[in-house]
């Protein structure tokens, strides 16, 4: 399951993440980006389960952060739940949502476009309804701090949070992938009629990629929150749903040190470009997302995982 | 407020709503006929739609002219950009799996928002005296100049088009290839050269949804995201191949909408999604589908 290989790649990518954790420590305004890297690669890469593996092109991803979100930030703000366990009451509420909406969607095979489109409208359905019930405010979450709220004093531990997070999300990918469900998952993507004709039952395993993307992506979602320190209804937000699917494309499907590799390098790039020309070209961060997409999508539709493999076939020679 | 007024309120909005609905009509047409001739998964659509609206207010501020007039002027070069994006960008993913071309349309609309929102920045632009901006009562109702001529517009576009293609050679050519590729290729229909006028026609369709809403209102970069998923509603609930049926469905959205407003204006769109999640269930090949 857990191959030689893999642990020393993820002990690799680990002694990189923490080495350059270490290395920004000293400035907040820094490690506050890492740390929105390393959470966007955490959506990424759950994102790969229902997108990558199983082949549905999901475009809710922001819809399940912040249904889960909320509902963490509301749990502790109302009932004194604190957000340690509230996380996984608020993956629970986004897992359910997926599954009510996912059962009669895939009974009644709605799938490719349709299924990109249904899962868009999902976020603006719920960005109506959520501004219709909490208007249009931004909530703040209380003054406390502690590794019991998940809200730690230094933006470094926050950082170490979201890092052991990617860790868990990555370990799951691996598991997934390797196991039977992921073989099950690979061939509903590559031909869903004939993995039904030789017997798997598609409907349930799409439905089970889906709960679980959308369980880690409903629990993260409250570390996003912490980001921002507060929350809205905008939250709800198609770009940035759409930001993750892209960065899975570009990534190459189903490759999970893919995926992770386009969600840090584009990322920070887009970063950069906004904190350095953000005052005058707004959006050339997503500019760059869709010129790479165009370029992946024309040219190299197996993504950054092909060109790896390249590498490495280069490299072996 | 009494039942009468109630009444009156909703009767408005369901007049509002038929004028946004031909309105949608022509904003769906476009698409509905690069889908359903070529197959293609445009998710740029609605951000075509939001760079020709730049484009008609950039020529009506520049020649001081009505975005009625000035869309006029757009539609000849919008048919070129057509023609270029067809060769450029639709016929590499021609024919592969829907996944590839959604990601190179969705690039494609992520490359235009972010070009208008780098070149026009975030704020609405609107051309500042439309032709068409007053209004007339009518009974208890007030009906708007600027969405009524744009009902009409539309439903004069959208009745040419019909009619194009059900008398002219391109016209049942493009109907052949949308029914049959393979045969209509076997009859000895150029199909590569159908595929290209019919998404530069697609772009002229565009073109005259963007004028018009010039008309009536103001653009923003983040236009287009409606736009798009409008138009796939309205596809979706006519299905492929009829325009009356088209026309039908996008009314349908056009009134929903209008009446969801009525509960609040914050839930409109959300009225039409679900609307769009019962269709994909339990109507999934439309309304009016031809095949």
């Amino acid at each position: 399951m857990f191959n030689r290989e893999i642990l020393i790649a993820l002990a690799i990518f680990e002694a990189l993440v923490l080495g350059l954790g270490f290395a920004l420590s000293g400035n907040n305004y820094l490690m506050l980006l890492a740390a929105q890297v390393l959470l966007f690669a955490v959506f990424v890469a759950a994102w790969n389960i229902i997108g990558g593996l199983t082949g549905q092109l999901d475009l809710a991803s922001s819809a399940y952060m912040a249904l889960g979100g909320i509902t963490t930030s509301l749990l502790w703000m109302k009932l004194n739940v604190p957000p340690l366990l509230g996380v996984f009451a608020g993956g629970a509420v986004a897992m359910g949502l997926a599954v009510l909406i996912g059962l009669p969607t895939f009974r009644f095979g709605v799938k490719e476009v349709w299924y990109a489109l249904m899962t868009a409208s999902l976020v603006v359905i719920l960005n109506n309804l959520f501004r219709y019930t909490m208007g249009p405010w931004d909530f703040y979450l209380p003054s406390k701090w502690g590794l019991i709220y998940l809200r730690p004093r230094t933006y470094f531990e926050l950082f170490l949070i979201i890092d052991v997070v990617l860790v868990i999300v990555i370990l799951v990918n691996v598991y997934i992938s390797n196991s039977k469900i992921g073989y099950y998952l690979r061939s509903i993507r590559e031909d869903e009629l004939a993995s039904e004709s030789i017997g798997i039952d598609t409907r349930s395993y799409k439905l089970r990629a889906l709960a679980i993307y959308s369980f880690i992506t409903g629990a993260a979602g409250f570390l996003q929150i912490v980001i921002y320190s507060s929350f809205s209804y905008r939250l709800f937000d198609t770009s940035q749903a759409i930001s993750i699917a892209i960065m899975g494309i570009i990534g190459g499907l189903g490759s999970i040190s893919g995926s992770i590799a386009s969600a840090v390098i584009f990322r920070t790039l887009g970063e950069y470009l906004r904190s350095s020309l953000g005052g005058v070209f707004p959006g050339l961060d997503l500019l760059l997302y869709g010129i790479m997409l165009i370029i992946v999508g024309v040219l190299k539709p197996e993504g950054l995982a092909g060109l790896f493999n390249q590498i490495r076939r280069w490299l072996g020679k | 407020m009494t039942p009468l007024d109630l009444l009156v309120a909703a009767g408005q909005q369901v007049i509002d709503g038929v004028f946004l609905g031909l309105f949608y009509a022509i904003v769906a047409s476009g698409l509905a006929l690069i889908f359903g001739v070529m197959d293609i998964i445009n998710f740029a659509h609605g951000d075509l739609i939001m760079i020709s609206a730049y484009f008609t207010w950039l020529l009506s501020m520049t020649l001081n002219l009505d975005p009625l007039f000035s869309m006029l002027l757009t539609l000849p070069i919008l048919f070129l950009i057509g023609l270029g994006i067809q060769k450029g960008l639709i016929n590499p993913v021609l024919g592969k799996e829907p996944l590839i071309q959604i990601a190179v349309t969705v690039g494609l609309g992520f490359v235009l928002q972010n070009i208008a929102l780098g070149y026009f920045k975030a704020e609405p632009k609107g051309y500042p005296a439309p032709l068409f901006s007053g209004g007339f009562s009518l009974g208890p109702f007030v009906i708007y100049e600027s969405k009524l001529v744009s009902a009409v517009v539309s439903l004069v576009v959208l009745i040419l088009l019909s009619r194009f293609l059900a008398k002219t050679k391109l016209g049942l050519a493009m109907r052949a290839v949308t029914d049959d590729r393979a045969s209509a290729m076997l009859m000895g229909i150029n199909v590569g050269r159908v595929y290209l006028l019919t998404f530069a026609i697609g772009m002229v369709l565009i073109g005259v949804a963007a004028g018009l809403w010039m008309e009536m209102g103001q653009v923003t970069p983040y236009l287009g995201t409606s736009f798009s998923l409008v138009s796939w509603v309205a596809v979706a609930l006519a299905g492929l191949g009829s325009i009356q049926g088209l026309i039908i469905s996008a009314i349908i959205i056009g009134v929903a909408q209008s009446l969801g407003s009525l509960i609040s204006p914050s839930i409109q769109m959300a009225v039409v999604y679900l609307i769009f999640f019962f269709i994909l269930w339990f109507k999934p090949r439309g309304l009016f589908a031809r095949r």
